[in-house]
């Protein structure tokens, strides 16, 4: 009872975080991108393979998958986003995304094999500590973590008004001379950053799995409807949400109906609340 | 030009017909059939991505489901392949009802993402119900009756099955409904304020690539003669959604091209199958940066660059008299 609970929190706090990274994207470009659960993907492949193969120390190899995930999203927005958004057809992003996202699984799967790998111990600690270990409370801090940096970085920091700025009225933000082309650059190598790091911290949670992305980039979307599309406060609580019920359900019925329940609730919370728990009602100008 | 091409198209269909005599191994025959019942499938859904605009990654689950009902009900209850080939497109029809109602309401990646989730949730329905489904050791399913149970009458019948459905959607494609399709994608609104109804347009053709889906999984299925969960993949999904973005939206000539090319490729250049997936990704992503209307149009381009359209001039000689007596003319009377 006591181990769903907390195996919840810890898969739902990954929810969380790619619910975040879908909000960081979504806030400056407006695209919910195929490729967000890919980033934390990228991270655990990555962050396995520099510190169990190459035996990198930890935070060398932290350095390097947050690197590599900041520039896979700086290569997303490149080559996936800049072109689209120029033209009108308002699906294309979809489709380019989600062929990115599938070429960098499919070469994962390639390079990497298509079995989980174990993710190496990053604190030093017995494996008898049960539900203390750190595979659990690791996920929640950094998801915790990222959530109250956002919060800080979007209140404190010139950068961060300019993100904000930019995603309640991109023109108005262009017109008063915001570099709107390199601010939605860099809100991707953010979410990039922000997924691979959470990734890297789920890493022990997930094992090193390049089909953890699709499952990723399909439940951190459910959290963030659930939430509400451009909420933070939604996008945790929708990941925890998830994530305890599932385990739950898992507790109950058997592992078998994960997605089933997923998206169960993702259309009880359509039904009854179309924009999510926390989020606005956008009114759409026609 | 009409005339030529109704020659290529009788053409190529009397060469497909008479393919077991001429085809060189039972490889190419059982190729040309999986061509067939892709194409099935994908003609169904074309109505969806390429005509209305809705994109849907997830139409495998509708071909497990019809190809799960007809391994059970020939294989466990005994009926007749016919029936059950019938009872499969219907059950898809069905399934396609039960996910279009709500998920056709959702804005465009939503849908994208319900799509999704419902190929994954089959996924692990037919895992989970180890019973009806023999889980992941699958099931065999059996062949159809004589004379349709050689290779050659196989494909036969998956030829003129794949021709009536195309019949079908083109007569859907060329008339009213197509009209109300192609507006609901190019403009929901627009579409709304000349009274089409938006939501029961694309519900009606989401049935219906159900229903196709439940046929081309039971013709699939005799065609595996076995088939497992890992059979239905998401790649499966995008595959068949990558053929249509390819050969151009609001065709049915060029996702027809896109699956034969598509399906023919990988076994064709053998080095090329571990690759096939980040292949399909790659070509997607060239298509929707570079040609978005389709490979087709490539076509075109590279026609206007060689033949670029001849320019008429038309020597415009005033009347002279005529203008005179107008500019003459007095406007009291």
């Amino acid at each position: 009872m006591l181990t769903a609970l907390v195996t919840g929190i810890a898969a739902g706090a990954l929810y969380a975080a790619a619910a975040l990274v879908y909000n960081v994207m979504f806030s400056t470009s407006k695209v919910l991108s195929v490729t967000t659960g890919h980033l934390s993907m990228l991270g655990g492949v990555f962050g396995a393979w520099l510190m169990a193969g190459l035996g990198w120390p930890l935070p060398l190899a932290l350095l390097g998958a947050v690197l590599i995930g900041a520039a896979f999203g700086i290569a997303t927005e490149i080559i996936a986003i800049r072109r689209v958004l120029s033209r009108s057809d308002e699906h294309l992003w979809l489709l380019s995304t989600l062929a990115l996202a599938t070429m960098l699984q499919q070469g994962v799967a390639l390079w990497w094999g298509t079995e989980p790998k174990p993710f190496p111990r990053l604190l030093p600690q017995d494996f008898s500590a049960g539900l203390a270990d750190q595979k659990y409370w690791l996920p929640v801090a950094i998801a915790l973590l990222l959530a109250v940096a956002l919060e800080l970085f979007y209140r404190r920091t010139l950068y961060g008004k300019l993100f904000v700025a930019m995603s309640e009225d991109a023109f108005a933000a262009r017109a008063r001379g915001i570099p709107t082309d390199l601010i939605r650059s860099l809100s991707f190598a953010l979410a990039g950053a922000m997924g691979a790091l959470a990734g890297f911290a789920a890493g022990q949670l997930t094992f090193a799995y390049f089909a953890l992305g699709l499952t990723l980039t399909l439940n951190g979307f459910v959290a963030l409807a659930v939430g509400g599309l451009g909420s933070n406060l939604g996008a945790l609580v929708g990941g925890l949400l998830l994530g305890v019920i599932g385990a739950f359900a898992t507790y109950y019925l058997g592992g078998e109906y994960q997605q089933t329940i997923a998206v169960g609730l993702l259309m009880l919370v359509l039904l009854v609340k179309p924009a999510g728990l926390f989020g606005s009602a956008s009114i759409r100008p026609v | 030009m009409r005339a030529s091409r109704a020659v290529v198209m009788v053409g190529g269909l009397l060469a497909l017909a008479t393919m077991p005599w001429w085809a060189r191994d039972q490889y190419q025959l059982h190729l040309a059939a999986l061509i067939g019942v892709y194409w099935i499938l994908i003609a169904g859904l074309n109505l969806i991505v390429g005509y209305s605009g809705q994109l849907s990654i997830g139409h495998v689950g509708l071909l497990a489901i019809g190809a799960y009902a007809f391994a059970i009900l020939t294989g466990r209850y005994e009926w007749s392949p016919w029936i059950a080939l019938m009872a499969s497109g219907g059950i898809g029809a069905l399934c396609g009802l039960l996910l279009g109602l709500p998920s056709l309401r959702l804005p465009g990646f939503y849908f994208a993402m319900a799509t999704l989730a419902f190929a994954l949730i089959v996924t692990e329905i037919s895992l989970a119900q180890g019973d009806l489904t023999g889980g992941g050791t699958g099931l065999s399913v059996p062949g159809f009756t004589a004379p349709f149970d050689t290779p050659g009458g196989f494909h036969a019948l998956i030829l003129s099955v794949a021709a009536l459905i195309t019949w079908l959607t083109w007569n859907v494609a060329r008339f009213m409904w197509g009209r109300a399709l192609i507006a609901v994608r190019d403009s929901v609104v627009t579409a709304q304020a000349v009274g089409v109804p938006v939501f029961r347009a694309k519900l009606l053709v989401f049935v219906f690539s159900g229903l196709t889906a439940g046929v081309a999984g039971a013709l699939f299925a005799s065609l595996q003669s076995y088939i497992t969960p890992d059979t239905f993949v998401f790649e499966l999904g995008l595959f068949f959604f990558v053929c249509i973005i390819i050969g151009g939206r609001g065709t049915i000539v060029g996702p027809l091209i896109g699956t034969a090319v598509l399906t023919a490729l990988p076994e064709i250049v053998a080095p090329l199958a571990r690759w096939s997936t980040f292949f399909y990704g790659l070509l997607l992503l060239a298509v929707v940066l570079l040609v978005p209307e389709g490979i087709g149009h490539v076509v075109e381009i590279v026609r206007a660059r060689w033949k670029p359209r001849s320019l008429q001039s038309f020597a415009v000689t005033p009347d002279a008299a005529r203008l005179a007596r107008c500019l003459r003319a007095d406007p009291e009377r």
